[in-house]
This record gives C-alpha cells, sequence and structure tokens, in this order.
C-alpha cells in the first residue's frame, strides 16, 4: 500500500480570510502589529500563506508599512487617507515605485514641505529621475511648490491640498513673499493710538494715582478686540500677531508692558499671565547734541580747523545761523 | 586728553585769559606735571611771564603744586576743571534760581576770581547791587552776607585749603612751597564777621555827592585803614555741589515726564531732603522713611498720606527703578537709585541721538538689540518688523558710526564665516564715551564760529554732563 501523504488542510486558509483576520488584528492594535502577534493568533498558517497576504494588503493600500526597533510594524492605513490613496494608486498604477516613494516622502514632509535636495538625501535617487518625477507629480496635481520666505529661490514641495505653514509664508505680515510694510506701520499707529487715548482718559479722571494708574493699561486681548473691530485687515489676526506689533511699539519707546498674574480663565490669559500695555512719554527731550548743525553733520569727523571742511566755512553752520 | 579736549581748553584760556597764560596752560595740558624751569625754557617765555601766568592759573584751580622730595616743585594742570569753564553760565543761572539777584552776583564773583574773602566779595556784590537799584537806595551788606552764609550753608561754597599753621612753628629750612590742608568740619564755616555798611555807587566824580551822607564818608574812609578780619579765609566755589544740584534737576524732570507732576514733586523732596546727607558717587541715597517725606513735603501740596504712600509704592514699583523700597520701618523706607538713574539718562540720550541722526526705523532697532543684548541678523528683522534689507542698511549704517558692535561667536575652530554666528550687541558705556568725545568737538566748532551760539553751546553741554555724570559713576563702580 502507498503512503498517501495528506495534508491537513487547515480550516481557515483561504487567503481572504487571512486577509480579513490581519485586518481585524490590525484594527485591534492601532499603533501597529508586528509579525510576531499575526504568528501567535494565526498559529496553524504558513509563514508563506502570511507574506502573501500581507503582501496583498500593502498593494492594496490598506495596511501601511513601518520600521521599528524591534522589526517591522504592519499598521491600519487612516481611513481618510484610505480614500484618495486608493484613487492615486489607481493612478500610479502605471507609474513606477520611485513616484511612489518620492511621493510618500514629500507627504511625510506635512505642511512645512520639503526641498529637492532634501528629497534626493531621502530617495538616493539622481537628480535627473527627481525632476522628472517632481514634474511629472506636479502635472497629475498630486504636489504643488511653494516658494519660501526666508529664501525666495528656495522652492519646497508640499501636497496639493495642503495650507503652507506660517513659517514658509510668513504669516499674517507677507502677501506672497512681500513683506507688507504699510500694513505693520497702520496697525503700529493704530495700536499706539487706542492706548494714548486710554492714557489720556485715564489721566483726566484724576481719582487716586493708583486707579488712574490701573486704568491705563490695557491687555493684548482688550487691543486685539479694537483692532478685529476696527476692521482694518483683510487677514485675520491672532493675538500674538497684535503682540508681536505691541512689542515694535516697546522698542520704539511708546509702550512699556508689564506681565501680571491672572487666574486661569480670565479672558486674555495665558498660562496664568497677562501682558499689559501702557503708553508712555519719553524720559528726556531731544537731546542738546542733535540741536545743532554738527550733531547730524554726515562729514563730522573730517571737520577740522585749516582742512577743506573746517568750522569757519561750514555750510550747514552759515544756513542755521541765518534763521 | 583728547585732542579735541586740548583744542578745546585752548580756547577757553584764551577766551578767558589771554595767548600768555593759554599758551603755558596748553603746554602744560599737553606735557603733565613739569617744574618751573622747564615751563620757561619749553615755551620759551620768561620765568616771570610763567609766574604770572601760574599765579593766574593756582588762583582759579586749574593748576595744581606738589612738592617733590628733592626739593623742586611741580606744577600740573587740571584739565577736567578747565573744561568745567564752559559751565560757568549753567553755574550763574542756578545760584539765581536758588538765591535770586544776590546769589548770582555772588557765584559770578566767586567764579570770576577764583578765590575770594568773604568780606571782599561781600563789599563787592553789595557795590554792583547798588549799581542797579534806583537812585538812593543802597543794599545792605548784611543782606548780601546773609545769602552768603546760605550758600555756605546748603554747601555750594567752601572754604579754600589754608597753610597748615604747625609749618611756620617747625625747625629747619622753609619748604619751597606750603601744603594747603583743610578739615572736613571747617569746609562750611562761616567765620563770624560783623559786616556793616552798605554798598557804594560808584560815581563818574570824586566830588561829595548830594545823595551821600557825610558820616557814612568817613566810616568808609576809616575802613581802608582797619585790617581785614578774616585775612587768609578763602571761599572757592564747590563745583561738585553744583554737579549734583543738575543730576537731581534731570532725575526730577525724567519722572515729571515719565509719570506726573506731583510723583515729581516727591521724588525732588526726597532729593531735597538727601543733599547733604549722601556723599557724591554713591549709588543709593540715604534710606528715607515715608513718614519723613510726608512731613517735608513743600506746603502746597495738601496730598494726604494715603496718597503719597499710593505714589511712593508706585514709584517703587515702575519699571524704571528710579525709586526703591529698602524697608519697612517707618512706613516704608525708600532710596532713589542713584546710579540706574544716570544709565537710564545716558541711554536715553544715545537713543535719542540714534534718532535724530539715523531715523526713527533705526531708533527701533537699537532700542530692540540694548533691551534684548545680543541678536542675530535674522532676529532683529524679526523682531523689529522691518523688511529684511532695510534692516540690514540701517544694521550696517549704526555699525560704521559705532554705536552697534558684532560680536563673533565661531562654531568651529577655523572661525570660518560660513559657520560662525555674527552677534548685534551695544555696549552703552563705549557709547557713552565715543560720544562725549564728539561733544567736545562740536563745542570747540561752535566756539570757533563765534558768539551767536551761546545758547547752544549751554544745550551741548547738558548732553556733556549727562554723559560725564555716567561715566564717571561706571568707573566709580568698577
Amino acid at each position: 500500500m502507498a503512503e498517501v501523504k495528506v495534508k491537513l488542510q487547515p480550516p481557515d486558509a483561504d487567503p481572504v480570510e487571512i486577509e480579513n483576520r490581519i485586518i481585524e488584528l490590525c484594527h485591534q492594535f492601532p499603533h501597529g502589529i508586528t509579525d510576531q502577534v499575526i504568528q501567535n493568533e494565526m498559529p496553524h498558517i504558513e509563514a508563506q500563506q502570511r507574506a502573501v497576504a500581507i503582501n496583498r494588503l500593502l498593494s492594496m493600500g490598506q495596511l501601511d508599512l513601518l520600521r521599528s526597533n524591534t522589526g517591522l510594524l504592519y499598521r491600519i492605513k487612516d481611513s481618510q487617507n484610505a480614500g484618495p490613496v486608493s484613487f492615486f494608486l489607481s493612478k500610479m498604477k502605471g507609474s513606477d515605485n520611485q513616484e511612489k516613494l518620492v511621493y510618500q516622502i514629500i507627504e511625510d514632509a506635512g505642511n512645512k514641505g520639503i526641498w529637492s535636495r532634501d528629497i534626493r538625501y531621502k530617495s538616493n535617487l539622481p537628480l535627473t529621475e527627481i525632476n522628472k518625477i517632481l514634474k511629472n507629480l506636479e502635472s497629475k496635481k498630486l504636489i504643488k511648490a511653494v516658494k519660501s520666505v526666508a529664501a525666495s529661490k528656495k522652492k519646497v514641495y508640499m501636497l496639493y491640498n495642503l495650507q503652507p505653514d506660517r513659517s514658509v509664508t510668513g504669516g499674517a505680515w507677507y502677501s506672497d513673499q512681500d513683506f507688507e510694510s504699510e500694513f505693520v506701520e497702520v496697525l503700529n499707529q493704530q495700536c499706539f493710538k487706542f492706548l494714548q487715548t486710554k492714557a489720556e482718559t485715564a489721566r483726566e479722571s484724576k481719582q487716586n494715582p493708583m486707579i488712574q494708574r490701573n486704568s491705563s493699561f490695557a491687555s493684548s486681548h482688550e487691543v486685539w478686540k479694537y483692532i478685529c473691530e476696527l476692521g482694518i485687515s483683510k487677514v485675520e489676526l491672532s493675538m500674538e500677531d497684535i503682540e508681536t506689533i505691541l512689542n515694535t511699539l516697546i522698542y520704539d519707546g511708546k509702550v512699556e508692558m508689564t506681565i501680571i498674574a491672572a487666574k486661569e480663565g480670565t479672558v486674555g490669559s495665558v498660562d496664568g499671565h497677562m501682558k499689559l500695555y501702557r503708553a508712555v512719554n519719553p524720559i528726556i527731550p531731544p537731546t542738546g547734541l542733535v540741536r545743532t548743525p554738527c550733531g547730524l553733520c554726515p562729514v563730522f569727523d573730517d571737520c577740522h580747523e585749516g582742512g577743506e571742511i573746517s568750522p569757519s566755512n561750514c555750510i550747514y553752520m552759515t544756513e542755521w545761523l541765518e534763521f | 586728553m583728547t585732542q579735541a579736549e586740548i583744542k578745546l581748553c585752548s580756547l577757553l584760556l584764551q577766551e578767558h585769559f589771554g595767548e600768555i597764560v593759554e599758551k603755558i596752560g596748553v603746554h602744560l595740558i599737553r606735557t603733565g606735571s613739569q617744574p618751573l624751569r622747564v615751563i620757561a625754557h619749553d615755551t620759551r617765555t620768561s620765568p616771570d611771564q610763567v609766574k604770572k601766568a601760574l599765579c593766574v592759573l593756582i588762583q582759579h584751580n586749574l593748576v595744581t603744586y606738589q612738592v617733590h622730595k628733592r626739593g623742586t616743585v611741580e606744577y600740573e594742570a587740571q584739565c577736567s576743571r578747565l573744561l568745567r569753564m564752559l559751565r560757568y553760565p549753567r553755574y550763574i543761572y542756578t545760584a539765581k534760581t536758588l538765591y535770586s539777584d544776590t546769589g548770582e552776583l555772588l557765584v559770578e564773583e566767586l567764579l570770576l576770581n577764583g578765590k575770594m574773602t568773604m568780606s571782599a566779595l561781600v563789599k563787592r556784590v553789595a557795590d554792583r547791587l547798588t549799581e542797579t537799584m534806583e537812585d538812593g537806595k543802597t543794599m545792605d551788606y548784611a543782606e548780601v552776607s546773609s545769602t552768603f552764609v546760605r550758600l555756605a550753608d546748603t554747601h555750594f561754597v567752601q572754604r579754600c585749603p589754608l597753610v597748615s599753621p604747625t609749618e611756620n612753628s617747625e625747625p629747619g629750612p622753609p619748604q619751597p612751597a606750603p601744603t594747603l590742608v583743610i578739615n572736613e568740619n571747617d569746609m562750611y564755616l562761616v567765620p563770624k564777621l560783623s559786616l556793616i555798611g552798605k554798598g557804594k555807587r560808584r560815581r563818574s566824580s570824586e566830588d561829595d555827592a548830594t545823595g551821600e551822607p557825610k558820616a557814612k564818608r568817613l566810616k568808609h574812609s576809616t575802613d581802608n585803614k582797619e585790617p581785614i578780619p578774616d585775612d587768609g579765609i578763602y571761599w572757592q566755589a564747590n563745583l561738585d555741589r553744583f554737579h549734583q544740584h543738575f543730576r537731581d534737576q534731570a532725575i526730577v524732570s525724567a519722572v515729571a515726564n515719565r509719570m506726573d507732576q506731583t510723583s515729581s514733586e516727591i521724588v525732588r523732596t526726597m532729593l531735597r531732603m538727601s543733599e547733604i546727607t549722601t556723599p557724591s558717587g554713591a549709588p543709593f541715597t540715604q534710606p528715607l522713611s515715608s513718614n519723613e517725606i510726608f512731613r517735608s513735603l513743600p506746603t502746597g501740596y495738601n496730598i494726604s498720606k494715603q496718597v503719597l504712600d499710593q505714589y511712593l509704592t508706585l514709584l517703587a514699583d515702575d519699571p524704571l527703578e528710579f525709586v526703591g523700597k529698602s524697608g519697612d520701618s517707618g512706613g516704608g523706607m525708600y532710596v532713589i537709585n542713584l546710579h540706574k538713574v544716570l544709565g537710564s539718562l545716558a541711554t536715553a540720550t544715545l537713543e535719542s541721538v540714534v534718532q535724530e541722526r539715523f531715523g526713527s526705523r533705526c531708533a527701533r532697532i537699537f532700542r530692540l538689540v540694548l533691551q534684548k543684548k545680543h541678536l542675530e541678523q535674522k532676529q532683529v528683522e524679526d523682531f523689529a518688523m522691518i523688511p529684511a534689507k532695510e534692516a540690514k542698511d540701517m544694521l550696517y549704517k549704526m555699525l560704521s558710526e559705532n554705536f552697534i558692535l558684532l560680536q563673533e561667536i565661531p562654531k568651529t575652530p577655523d572661525h570660518a564665516p560660513s559657520r560662525t554666528f555674527y552677534l548685534y550687541t551695544v555696549n552703552i558705556l563705549s557709547a557713552a564715551r565715543m560720544l562725549l568725545h564728539r561733544c567736545y568737538k562740536q563745542i570747540e566748532t561752535l566756539k570757533r564760529n563765534v558768539n551767536k551760539l551761546d545758547a547752544s553751546e549751554i544745550q551741548v553741554d547738558e548732553t556733556i554732563f549727562l554723559l560725564e555724570s555716567y561715566i564717571e559713576s561706571n568707573t566709580k563702580r568698577q
């Protein structure tokens, strides 16, 4: 009698069944599962079948392959991304893996974008290939190039539908890479006027000095509300933006700031303290040195008696004396 | 002494004393301490003339002498004292504001004559005042002397050092030059003189005028024969005290500008109370209790004790840090932070110069770097909200004029420029010195343009005063 080797077919050797079980496992552990976990769960499945199932899931885009210290991790792909990615994958079916790699690198860069040289380092692809791929992706409207405000020649790439981060565009003060000086100036003056009128009304009220001083202060939140209500800005301004404007006023010497401890929850408090601003006067009038022509003279260092430029034939002086 | 200062001194000496004194004075400034013969030889003037010039200079406290071990006497010029001659009009004006015309004339005479005895001074001032009064009225000596006593009490005038009384009794050869000593306690002691008399009007004719009573003329003739009772006690103007007064004025006006009138009055009261008790150059005034301040407030100000306390608290909490609280006894002990005040005033002067010369945007960058101490180029642009190109331009302009300094911090030992941090920073002391030098040069220029510019000289002198006090307070601290 011939020995018939019968291979026991395990009950759920069906590839689809395996895949579903793996997906269920992934849902159970959203942070990712290792190969070991799958093996424990389905000990009767051979390694080869496991590998086939996982490969199929990967190519279908339902699983993410990650590397960790311990080995490889499989993670269920986010349901949000599942849509466009499958759409993408359907588009990319014809393109090579290089493009997929580049796309993934750009996606990982998030909304800060990534420079072409950095893409080259990460993917180890030659420059010509990179450029071709980038052009391809751009024409398919999957990525876009955004000019960085820091270095105007540099272009960073990011996914098409993402908003570029503030550090790239410069935030509210830049519109199309141009620093909006007049906008900043206008805001500067408006804030100062607001603080000045507040200080004036406080002074007029002639109450005891403590109250006078406290009422001349305005918190950054108040100034922010005032500016928003004025409506001079087309862009939405946050409280931090207003604080940078108020800081420039401090550097102009027109405003002083104090920080007080405020209860959490009072309007405008950040981490338990509030910033208060107050308009102030300079402590000395323009100094004597600059009230004479010599103080503002551009050739002061060359001027000496007997030279070509000398005090006795100084034209600025004669003009000034004619007053 | 810088070149600019030497030129300025020579102009001043020439203006006040003439060519010969100027020659000798400048020579002494340039070469330092020298004996008489060497001076005569180097300046090619006769020893007689040198002696006379030195007399003039010593009389005005511009030159001092020292006896050396070998028996030679060397003369040294006091450069800083020379430069004070610029400030004479301001001293005289201060005396006028405090003690009216009498005080003004007293200080003026004292400054112009260097040293004088009290009786001679009083007499001369009374004469001058009488001339300006209406016909028939004369100025009484007593009034003038009482003003003089007040000046001495508030330390605006002080006694000159005297010949030490023990010297003459020592055995041995007499010293080539006397050493002068003065006891601290006696410096402001007014001798008990009974100066009786009235100012005399200077008449064009020697004849007996109708207005003059005969008895007075007799008295006057006898006066000439009597020896002057306070012979040997000479008085000079105490310039340090005037400087203290200017500094107080600057503090009070700074407080008035930043806060309100009442706060500045409180600070003025505090300064007045510590006028005599605080040595010059001290970093803080003596602590004053709030009760004392309340008692010493001028009578016009009817503010209650509570309001005063509130003002004092506000002053102590102000970011300017002019007033500090040093304790809680007596209702709160308060001091005035003198060094801090001078620093703030010097900084404000620097900022004002930058603003006027380069524009308000440059001033913004300057204040920014001052506050943050060290900044990179990029950070300057971000904080000041000024476009990159303009910011760079302004920083380089200020750098070329030495208001801002560049600090290099290398990342690698080979200091490669691409791997080095370049930080902008401001050093107030060196900027103040640079500006002071400019001021001196400027005054020299103004002086050469003669006469019409006295007012502007005084304005520049204000800046000089602030910067010099700040630099002095800083060097003393070190």
